[in-house]
């Protein structure tokens, strides 16, 4: 059973058919072939399929395309300057080594992105548990919890 | 003249950060090919069972579906080989039963899988692979790693026993002479638990085939596309290597788990030629749990031999090793060449390690798999005769034991941090 749905998608109108039962994840892979965002579970547990759902961290893989309606998505492809330059997270990711293979990357930064905006001030500790839903095989963690610390000064938090 | 600067001591950036950081990484799953149709893979839900039948007729009449192949279709490739053919004590060649692309005549874990399905959507083929009747003989399992070899229940029938090989490395009569002699022995039974390796990256393959020209492409998850090549077609389907191209894009993680060649991305490559169209596979998690080569699993007992002083005078290791249901690429060089010979670390002394390891297979409940290097590399930290601080030798302090340690170096001196 398919439904329309109409939503804004990094600051562009979209209009599109979808099968009721379609994650939003899976919409904006393979129907707007925006593949930034990244699935590495089935369970919701590994946040690499963070968005922003009106401003907020979702796990995209757990967001009903449907539900989008009439809202507005940004994925990592949305904070990134169209000029070439980086956003202060994805900048102080870059420069604290807070990544190796990059899968679960783009999730991590938006989830940090949400954390600092709605978190002034956070400490290791805040964000330690703010990151809690997204895994990373790679790196230990510890230069991402580096990298968020540093992109909240830059970004004034 | 200008000065150069040297690189070492510098920072230097990383070149693939800004892609990763900005969703412009290409990762396998990325990858949507014109006329692209999808794969899905029906498992056993047993741990071992015969395969009475298999019936796909409903499931390729279901909509969508534009094939079901079973191992019947697949008569003539070779298995999924094994590379490294270690040979027992007493020289026979180690056991090496067929590792089948999809399973024939039996399952021997869960998620072995025993039919592919190709359809137009992933939701179609899914909902094919669920119509197919597979009659299983459910038989006992083996999932006791140190018990397998007494199980009774053979998961090869090469292997009544269920033990593939059992190896050894070193000088026995010199370290049984060590041991008679020792003022001390220390014995540890340490279980070095298996791992389930879990890339955030599922593994995927998206295989195609060109009648233009007779060539394959092979899009995959791999940490070793040539090698992935040469076994793919050399050692099961008998193509000339220069007629298929294997390429690894950005791989999200592997961990050893993706060295290998595994029966996803061989049978979407055989598929893709008879179904004509490019064939996409991507893991599921629960499929990686299941699938992905695991690591470790060893059972030892661990002896050392010391003098009055302290000093190590011999060293002995009996290890079971869980090779899984069958063997990976690498699974038998990981308890034995890539294991026994790191088990001295840097101290000298005597003749150390007789390190018998003794591969043996367990149809496991819920998991599945040969160990993989991920095996071998932890064992360098965790192998029993590391001789971590904790290797009881007696109730030292700390200061004694390091004390210890130190008087059992080589006489080059080579530290240890």
């Amino acid at each position: 059973m398919s439904v329309t749905i109409q939503l804004k998608v990094n600051g562009r109108p979209v209009s599109a058919e979808v099968r009721a039962d379609t994650m939003l994840s899976t919409f904006l892979r393979e129907q707007l072939r925006l593949t930034g965002t990244h699935v590495g579970c089935d369970t919701g547990s590994c946040g690499a399929c963070t968005v922003h759902l009106d401003g907020r961290a979702v796990k995209s893989c757990n967001v009903l395309a449907a539900q989008a309606q009439g809202r507005e998505v940004t994925t990592i492809e949305g904070v990134t300057p169209v000029d070439g330059s980086l956003h202060p997270m994805q900048a102080a990711f870059k420069a604290c080594h807070g990544l190796q293979c990059g899968f679960c990357t783009p999730g991590m930064v938006m989830c940090a992105i949400d954390l600092v905006t709605h978190h002034e001030h956070a400490t290791d500790e805040q964000i330690r548990a703010g990151l809690e839903g997204n895994l990373c095989r790679c790196t230990g963690y510890h230069n991402i919890v580096r990298a968020v610390a540093q992109a909240a000064k830059v970004m004034g938090r | 003249m200008s000065a150069v600067q040297p690189l070492i001591g510098r920072s230097i950036e990383r070149k693939e950060d800004y892609r990763f950081l900005t969703g412009a990484g290409q990762y396998t799953d990325d990858i949507i090919l014109p006329q692209q149709t999808y794969a899905w893979f029906l498992r056993s839900p047993h741990a071992h069972a015969r395969l009475r039948s298999i019936d796909t007729s409903a499931a390729r009449a279901a909509p969508g579906v534009l094939a079901v192949f079973t191992s019947k279709d697949l008569a003539g490739i070779g298995g999924l080989p094994c590379g490294w053919l270690i040979k027992s004590i007493d020289g026979s060649p180690m056991k090496e039963p067929k590792h089948p692309v999809l399973a024939e005549e039996k399952v021997r874990h869960v998620g072995d899988p025993l039919a592919l399905v190709v359809a137009e959507s992933l939701v179609q083929a899914k909902a094919a692979a669920a119509l197919i009747e597979v009659d299983y003989e459910v038989l006992p399992v083996v999932v006791d790693t140190a018990m397998a070899a007494k199980s009774g229940t053979a998961v090869h029938d090469m292997a009544p026993d269920n033990v593939c090989y059992t190896w050894a490395i070193g000088d026995k009569a010199a370290v049984d002479a060590a041991f008679a002699r020792a003022d001390h022995i220390t014995r540890l039974s340490i279980v070095n638990n298996r791992l389930i390796p879990n890339a955030i990256e599922p593994r995927a393959a998206n295989a195609s085939y060109s009648r233009a020209d007779d060539s394959y492409t092979l899009y995959v998850t791999s940490q070793n596309p040539h090698v992935e090549r040469l076994l793919m077609t050399a050692f099961v389907l008998g193509l000339p290597e220069h007629k298929v191209r294997v390429i690894a894009p950005d791989v999200g993680g592997g961990f050893g788990s993706k060295i290998y060649l595994y029966a996803e991305e061989t049978a979407l490559v055989w598929a893709a030629r008879r179904v004509g169209r490019p064939i996409k596979w991507t893991a599921e998690r629960h499929e990686s749990f299941l699938t992905d080569a695991h690591g470790r699993d060893h059972v030892s007992i661990a002896e050392l031999a010391l003098d009055r002083g302290g000093k190590f005078l011999a060293l002995r290791v009996h290890t079971t090793a869980n090779l899984g249901a069958y063997l990976s690429t690498f699974a038998s060089c990981i308890p034995t060449i890539l294991y026994a010979t790191l088990l001295a670390g840097q101290y000298a002394g005597g003749r150390l390690s007789r390190c018998r390891p003794s591969g043996s297979r367990v149809s496991a409940r819920a998991h599945r798999r040969a160990c993989g290097p991920r095996a071998a590399h932890r064992s360098r930290r965790a192998a029993p005769a590391q001789l971590h601080p904790r290797f009881p030798l007696c109730q030292p302090c700390r200061a004694q034991l390091r004390h210890r340690r130190l008087r059992s170096y080589p006489q080059s001196g080579v530290g240890f941090c």
